[in-house]
Parts: structure tokens; sequence; C-alpha cells
């Protein structure tokens, strides 16, 4: 159960952070946006997105601020900090990297 | 269950809300709605929109669970928890945790007061800029087995411009001197210390007012100056701003006040009120005993960045070029330098040392002890232990939890440790025999901060390792199998208890060994006759000053006053000497006997001026011929009494009457001989654990003093004399000041001052040490006791008899303490050598302490085994049977 999480847990990482490249956004925001990017295929946990929020915080990929919604609600945002930004090309390579190793993997007859 | 109801209470408290989870519920509380809007506009009713969100989203307890999890610093947390459920556990059972404190307490706290003398006295450098650069030089001369010696004036001032890598050397005599300050209302007696060259420049001091002596002041110029300390100016003089020019009479001199030193210098001894230079006159350095008196400490400074090899390299140099230019006097007289610093505190070194070690056993055995005791106190929480493994637990978490517990304990004792600690070094300051510890005040700087911190912990992760260790080797089914509170010890567990009991008694054993030595050379140096008799005597010097200048007004003066005080009701006799035993002042001369070649014999002697009724004074035996009389005029014969001591190494079997001696090197015309006319026993004059020293007396209605100190010897209380005697030279001179009051048997008590104040901590230390090991193996044993309950009850069911089950307990206890005797034993005689230096006629292996102190142990550690095996014996076998 810990390796599959673990691989689980590194995506969800990179498709916030990926997300978020676009503009700051709060938690909620975060789950709808990468589902409609997806075409519904990804649906996020959202029990495991505000733990992940919390580790990027940590990491210092990216930071918070409370703000007001366009209804008038108070709302945590969260945006990418230069750390952040230099993350998601990194990581967004790497998870490349990853998908052509696995691709060319299955294609062997 | 008051277990469960703990562990809610526990998790509650975990779950308390932080400003981190407010935000966090706010954040999620948004969520939700932004979920359930959304679902309630693809048409679901509000409550079906709730609902779905919920489910959506998963646990939100789940999500702050893990988000905490991220967020926390978790071992700090842990720690804290940790320190929490210490603070509970030690409130739950206040006994045991007042009882680890205290024993701690006492442990770390002797360590404190120990460790800080000896940072004070031994690690602190020197209160002096560059203090590395200070040495003493002192002179070696193999023939009279000199080693670091008093320097002879001539040769101070010859290395002084010799050995270019000094940048000065300077001089002092050791002994304080007392001067009688008048003009200023009743006479005053200062304390007062003579100098050679600039001292306090060497040194790098400088006065607070005024200025120091420059090197030429050490010779006479016409002009006396003083230097005052900075207590005499303040209590003296008022502290008189312009008190620098102005002039003082001492000793019926008039000085010149040239400088105050700052507050607390006092050098070379504590609470000199007055420096004053040597003022050696030209005829005097011209003098060969300028260069043959040796009485001067010499220290140097050296150049920066000068080694004292190099420096010693070149003071041979000189050295040996003074052998060359003066064989006379210097012939095989060498030189050696020291630090000052380990000059200084040479031999307070192995004392400290010693007591040092000794505090560090009794840490050890309060460890243990502490250690047995949260032995016992973790089976009886086996249960919860099992509990909390059962329900997840770390196994490593347990084990930290334990070694916390521990530590809150060994801070909480080392907190009491420092404050005893510190009230220690105050009773330690006290009651230290003079100058011993050179120090008034220890002060608790870093050093000493840094050391407790460090045993505290350290006494914490030694005590604490027991139950640590056991807490991990448990098996949690078995023990909730077991059932019962207070289930029996594991057998790993009783091992390390018996191990730590095994060791307190090795280590009570050793530390009473030791303190059973200098107790035993205690006693053997009170029974050593002193070969006087030292109750009843009054003792005082008189300071005659420069009035009588004279032999014959010093004569006077001095038969007069005996004679008056004589007369004073109490008085048995009165007699008067130059140097009186114990009081560390002495005298020695060259020595040679008529008609016998020179160095023929050692050629130093002890000599001494005294009257006629001295030896009838101080009740020293006459063995041979006679003493001195009223008729034994400078007109008439010359003569001697001489000791027991020379008498047996110089004149073995010859008859020593009649024969001729002189203190000079070798005859020359103008020897001054005198014929010995009696021998008298020996004087223990350097102390009672020193040998007496070979001696000689004169007359002092032959030769005058020049000072001299009378003894008188009372009927009743001697100290009862002093007004009497005071008054007596009052009439006679009122400028003059009785000096240095007190008894013989005051003197005789602090030659003994150092050995007992060693004997007493030691003592003390052990008492404590051993008294814990006691307690220690009471411990076990109730522990012991209590585990086989059971089997003792079914033993006396099936007819055993009280004694018989006794004897099983009592027989545990003894195992135990045998193991640690022999243990101990062999470790002592491995390890009291060091102690020989400080024993006086008791060997380090002494067969009877050793057999002593392991008696004294055996029997205690049985009489604490007895206790708990009372018990066991009364075991009632229904109810055991019952508790089942």
């Amino acid at each position: 159960m810990g390796d599959q999480s673990d691989v689980l847990r590194g995506t969800l990482d990179l498709l916030i952070l990926k997300t978020l490249t676009l503009a700051p956004m709060h938690g909620w925001g975060i789950s709808q946006r990468i589902q409609q990017v997806s075409r519904g295929l990804l649906e996020v946990n959202q029990g495991s997105l505000y733990p992940a929020l919390q580790r990027l915080e940590q990491r210092g990929l990216i930071d918070n601020e409370w703000l007001t919604t366009e209804n008038n609600r108070r709302a945590k945002y969260y945006r990418l900090t230069a750390a952040g930004r230099r993350a998601v090309s990194a990581e967004t390579a790497q998870w490349k990297r990853y998908v052509n190793a696995v691709e060319l993997i299955l294609d062997m007859t | 269950m008051s277990l469960v109801q703990r562990a809610r209470a526990r998790l509650r408290a975990l779950l308390r809300r932080t400003a981190a989870d407010r935000e966090l519920t706010e954040e999620i509380r948004f969520h939700l709605d932004q979920e359930t809007e959304k679902n309630v506009r693809s048409g679901m009713s509000p409550a079906e929109a709730r609902r779905v969100a919920l489910a959506h989203f998963g646990g939100v307890e789940r999500v702050r669970e893990e988000h905490r999890d991220v967020r926390r610093l978790p071992w700090l947390e842990d720690a804290a928890s940790d320190a929490r459920f210490a603070h509970r556990s030690m409130r739950r059972t206040p006994a045991l945790a007042a009882a680890a404190i205290i024993t701690l307490a006492l442990g770390i706290g002797a360590n404190v007061a120990i460790f800080s003398a000896v940072n004070a006295v031994v690690l602190r450098p020197l209160p002096f800029p560059a203090p590395d650069r200070l040495v003493v030089v002192g002179e070696d001369n193999p023939e009279k087995q000199w080693h670091m010696q008093f320097a002879a004036p001539a040769n101070l001032l010859d290395w002084r411009a010799g050995v270019a890598d000094f940048q000065d050397v300077s001089g002092y005599f050791e002994g304080v001197g007392r001067s009688t300050l008048t003009g200023r209302g009743d006479p005053q007696v200062l304390r007062t210390s003579t100098i050679i060259g600039n001292l306090f420049s060497t040194l790098g001091v400088r006065a607070a007012l005024g200025r120091t002596f420059t090197f030429d002041e050490s010779f006479a110029r016409g002009t006396h100056v003083t230097v005052l300390s900075d207590r005499a100016w303040r209590q003296m003089f008022g502290a008189d701003p312009s008190i620098v020019g102005k002039s003082i009479v001492l000793d019926g001199t008039s000085m010149q006040v040239i400088g105050v030193m700052p507050p607390g210098f006092s050098y070379p001894a504590d609470g000199i009120d007055a420096w004053q230079t040597m003022e050696w006159s030209a005829k005097e350095r011209a003098d060969i005993g300028f260069r043959r008196a040796h009485g001067v400490r010499a220290v140097a400074r050296l150049k920066p960045d000068v080694t004292i090899a190099a420096a010693n390299a070149q003071l041979q140099t000189v050295v040996e070029r003074l052998q060359r230019q003066y064989p006379v006097t210097n012939r095989v007289m060498g030189a050696s330098m020291v630090p000052l610093h380990r000059f200084l505190v040479g031999d307070t070194r192995l004392p400290l040392l010693v007591l040092l070690t000794s505090v560090a056993f009794l840490l050890l055995i309060a460890c243990a002890n502490v250690g047995n005791l949260l032995l016992v106190q973790a089976s009886g929480r086996e249960r919860e232990a099992a509990l909390r493994l059962a329900l997840g637990a770390g196994r490593g978490r347990l084990v930290r939890q334990a070694l916390v517990e521990s530590l809150v304990l060994s801070l909480a004792g080392g907190a009491c440790g420092l404050a005893l600690g510190w009230l220690g070094t105050r009773l330690l300051v006290r009651l230290q025999p003079e100058r011993m510890l050179r120090v008034h005040d220890f002060g608790v700087d870093t050093s000493v901060l840094l050391y407790v911190v460090g045993i505290t912990l350290v006494s914490g992760l030694i005590f604490g390792i027991a139950p640590a260790l056991w807490f991990r080797r448990r098996d949690p089914a078995a023990s909730l199998k077991e059932g019962g509170r207070g289930a029996a010890l594991g057998r790993t567990a009783r091992r390390w208890g018996e191990l730590l009991v095994v060791c307190e008694v090795a280590l009570a054993l050793v530390m009473t060994v030791g303190a059973g030595l200098l107790v035993r050379s205690l006693l053997q140096l009170r029974q050593v006759n002193p070969g006087f008799d030292p109750h009843n005597v009054f003792v005082a010097a008189v300071g005659l000053n420069n009035k009588y200048d004279t032999d014959a007004k010093q004569d006077a003066f001095m038969r007069q006053i005996q004679a008056r005080v004589a007369a004073l009701p109490g008085v048995v006799s009165v007699g008067t000497a130059m140097n009186v035993p114990f009081t560390g002042v002495s005298w020695t001369t060259e020595f040679i006997a008529y008609g016998r070649p020179a160095n023929d014999f050692v050629p130093e002697i002890g000599m001494s001026i005294v009257s006629p009724s001295y030896f009838a004074t101080m009740k020293e035996p006459l063995l041979r011929g006679r003493v001195f009389s009223d008729d034994d005029r400078p007109s008439t014969t010359h003569v001697v009494v001489i000791n027991e001591a020379l008498a047996r190494a110089y004149f073995k079997d010859q008859n020593p009457i009649g024969q001729r001696i002189a203190f000079d090197k070798a005859p020359t015309a103008t020897t001054r001989w005198l014929t010995v006319i009696g021998v008298v026993g020996d004087e223990h004059s350097d102390g009672l654990d020193v040998a007496p020293r070979v001696e000689a007396f004169q007359s002092s209605t032959q030769q005058i003093a020049g000072y001299a100190n009378l003894v008188v010897r009372t009927r009743g209380e001697p100290a009862a004399m002093t007004a009497g005697v005071r008054a007596v030279l009052h009439d006679m001179d009122p400028t003059i000041a009785l000096l240095q009051v007190t008894t013989m048997e005051a003197l005789r008590s602090r030659s003994l001052a150092r050995t007992r104040f060693l004997t007493v901590l030691l003592l003390a230390f052990a008492v404590i040490g051993m008294t814990l090991a006691v307690v220690g193996v009471y411990g076990v044993l109730a522990q012991v006791a209590r585990n086989r309950t059971r089997e003792m009850g079914i033993r006396l069911a099936l007819g055993a008899q009280a004694a018989q089950v006794r004897w099983l307990v009592v027989s545990q206890g003894a195992r135990l303490a045998l193991v640690g005797l022999v243990l101990g034993a062999v470790s002592a005689l491995a390890g009291m050598r060091v102690m020989g230096a400080l024993l006086f006629h008791v060997a380090p292996n002494d067969p009877l302490t050793l057999i002593a102190v392991a008696v004294l142990l055996a029997l205690t550690s049985l009489a604490a085994s007895w206790l708990p095996a009372v018990k066991a014996s009364r075991a009632d076998p229904a109810l055991t049977m019952k508790a089942e």
C-alpha cells in the first residue's frame, strides 16, 4: 500500500503545482480544475488534497493567503513560489521521462 | 477503567485546537460549501447535496489528522507529551519521585560543590593577565636535597640580569609579617608582605591609586615606601582619596604611601594590608649572606611567545656561570622553574582529585539507586506498557518515553543538586583549612553550569537505561496474560537490579575504605607525641619596633616582660623562643663540629634561640646534661642544647656533652664555637606528620633573637591569658602590639586541619554513599520478597518454617553483598595507591581498614535484607492464594 500511495502522492503534487501555474487558486478550485482539465478522467481524492497542499507549503513550493472570492467568501488561496515554478518544470520533465520509460516497457513484445 | 480514561484524556489533549487546526477547519468548510453548492446546481436537494459532498470529501477527521501529521514537528511534540506524561506519572507516585530526586540532588550537589572547588582552584587560570607566562624559579641543591627551594637574593638578581627571556623577575617572602600602625588612635596590627623588585608589575597588576614599587626601591634609598591594600585603605584610612604621598607610622618607622591596590588583590597570602620592600643596604648586598640566605620566593614573567623550555635553557647557562663564579655558595646550586599556577595548587591537587573521585562514586551509587527505583516502578506499569504496545504504540516510543521520564527526574534532581551544591561551596569555603583552597568565593560560572548539565544528563541516561531496555524486551502478550498489577519483575530486569546493587556495594566499599584510611591516618597523627605538652600553653609574639635597636634594649625588654607575665595569676611558667612549633616558621643553618671534617654530615640543621625556662614551660624532656640557666651570660662559655635526633644522627655512640659545634660551613678564625651542655627530646616542629628535624638551641641569654615569641604555661584555660598579657605589654610600652595570639593546642589542631578537612568530607560522602547502597540492597530485596510472596505463601502452607523463608531472602541479600564486597575490595586494593601521599603511617592496602569496612557493609546489608525477609515470612498462605 505504501508504495502505491507514494507514486500517487508524487503525481498529485505535480498536478497541484501545474494547476497553480495558471493562477492562484483555493483548494476546492484546484480539485475542480484538475477534474475539468483531465476531462473527468482524474478525480482528485479530496481527502489527500489538503495534506498535499500542506506538504508543498512546507517544502516552500507554494504559499498561501486568505482572499475574498467573487461571491464574497473568505478562502485560502494557494500560489506558486519561485521555487515552486522551478519545481514544476523539473518535475514535469522527470514525469515525462518516467512515462516514456513505462511506455517503452509496455510496448515490449 | 482508569487506564482507558487516561488514554482518552491523552487523546483529547492531543486534539486540542491550535490556530493551524482552526484554519484547516475553515478551509474544509469552504470546500464543503462549494461542493454542496455545485451539487445543488446539478439538481440535488440541499440535504442530499451536503451528504454527497461529505461522502466525496472522505473522512474530515482523517484529513485533519493527516494534515496535522504533515504539519507538526513530531519529535518535539512527542518529547513534550512524554515530558507531560513523565510529570503525571511522577505526580502519581510522589514518594518515589521525591526519593529519586533527593537521592540525585545529594549526588549532584556533592559533585557541584567539589567540582566548583576544583574549578576555582585547579582549572580556572590565575587572576592575572597572561597567567601562563608566570613561573616560579626555585633553587635546587642535590647535596641538601633541595628542589624548588627559596632563592638567595643575589642569585635572583643575577637571573634577572642574565636571562633575556625573562621580562622581569621579582620575589617575595612567603610569611606574612605583622606591623604595628601607630599615630592613628590605638595601635593597629597590619598584615604585611615584604617583596623584592616590582612583584605587582611582574604579576601584571596595576595600582588603583598612585603607583607600585620600582625595582630600585628594593634597596635602601632613605625614603621608606609602602603600598596599601584596598581593604586596609577603606577600613583603616577611611578610603582617603588623597592618601597617596601621605606618611603613616609602621613599627615606629615613617613610611610614605605610594599606592593603593585594587579590591580583591592580595598576594602572596590572604588579607595582606600593606606591602613593603626589603630596602637592602649596600653593605648587605656585598655580604656573602646575600648569596647564602635562601629566603625569597622568585616569580618571573616570560616574554611573550617564549617557551618555558627556552627560558629554562637560558637560566641553566646563568646557573652554571654562577657555580663557577661563586664556588663557596653556588658550587652545586642549580635552579628550575614551574608554572606559577601549578606551583600554587600543587599540594591541593591530590586531595581535590580524591574528593572528586569520591563524589563521582557517590553519584554513581545514587544513579544505581534511582535506576532500581525506576525499575520497580516500571514493573508496576507493566500492564500499561503492554496495553499501549498492543494498541499500536511503537516500542521505540515506549523506550524513549522511559528515557524522557528519567531525564525529567534527573533535571529535577540536577536543579535541586545545583542549589545544594551552591550551599555546599559556602560550607567548603567556611570550613577549609587556612589557605588550602586559596579562594573566598567559588561562584557558579559557565564551567560549573556545563558540568552540572553534563552530569545531570549522563546520570539520567545511566539510570534510565535499565527501565528503557526492560520496556524494549517485554512481550506484551505475555504480560497481559500474566494479569494482576505489579506482576513479577522480568528475569532480565531483576538481573539488572541485582547488577546495580552489586555495583553500589562495590563503590560504597571503595569510598568507605578511602575515608577509613584517612580516619586511621588522622588517629595516628593525633597520637603522635609532639615532643612537648601542648595543653595549657598560651602563645603570642611581641612585635618589638625599632626603638629597641640594640641587643641590650631587646634583652632588657624581654626579660622584664617574662618576669611580669610570670607574676600574673594562673601562670605556671614563661619562656621565649625564636620559633614556635607548628607555626610554619623555622630557621635552618649550616653546621660543623669541632675536629670533624666539614660535609661529614647533612650540613643543614634547625636552629632556635630560647630562654632558659623554655624547655620547662613546654615540658620538653631533658635527656642528658643540663638546660640553659641565667648564669649563661655573653661573657661565659657559649653553650648549646641539641635534640635527640641530632645527637643520634651525628654523635651516634659518643657522648655529645662537651663536644663543640658551630653554625658555619667551614671553621675559620672567627668561628663562634658552642659547647653542647644538654640533649632534649625531639619536637615535631614542622607538623605532626613531619619527622622531627635535627635541631640545636642557643640561649637567649647569650644570643639575641631579634624577635621573640612568648610561651606561657597556665594552670587554666590558656586563651584567658590574653587580656592579662596584653595589659602587661600596654603598661610597658603602648606602641607595641601583641601579635599572633593563640594557644599551642590551637596550633597543633591547625597542623591537623588539612587531614581533618579531607577526612570529614570523605567520611561524609562515604556515609551517604553507604546509606544509599544499603537502601539499594533493601529496595531490591523488598522487590524480590514481593515477587515471591506467592511462593513463600505456598512454602509456608506446605509447612516451611518462618526461619527457612527468612533465610531464602537474607541469603539472596548476602550473596549480592558478597559479590559487591569482593569486587569493591579488589578495586580498593588496586586504586588506593593514589591515596598514599595523603596517608600517615597507614598503608594504602591496610588490611585492617579493608576488613573493618567490609564487615560493616556486610552487616548493614544483612540488616537491610532482614526487614523484607521478616515480611516475607509473615505471608499469609490463605491470603496470597486468594489474591490469584
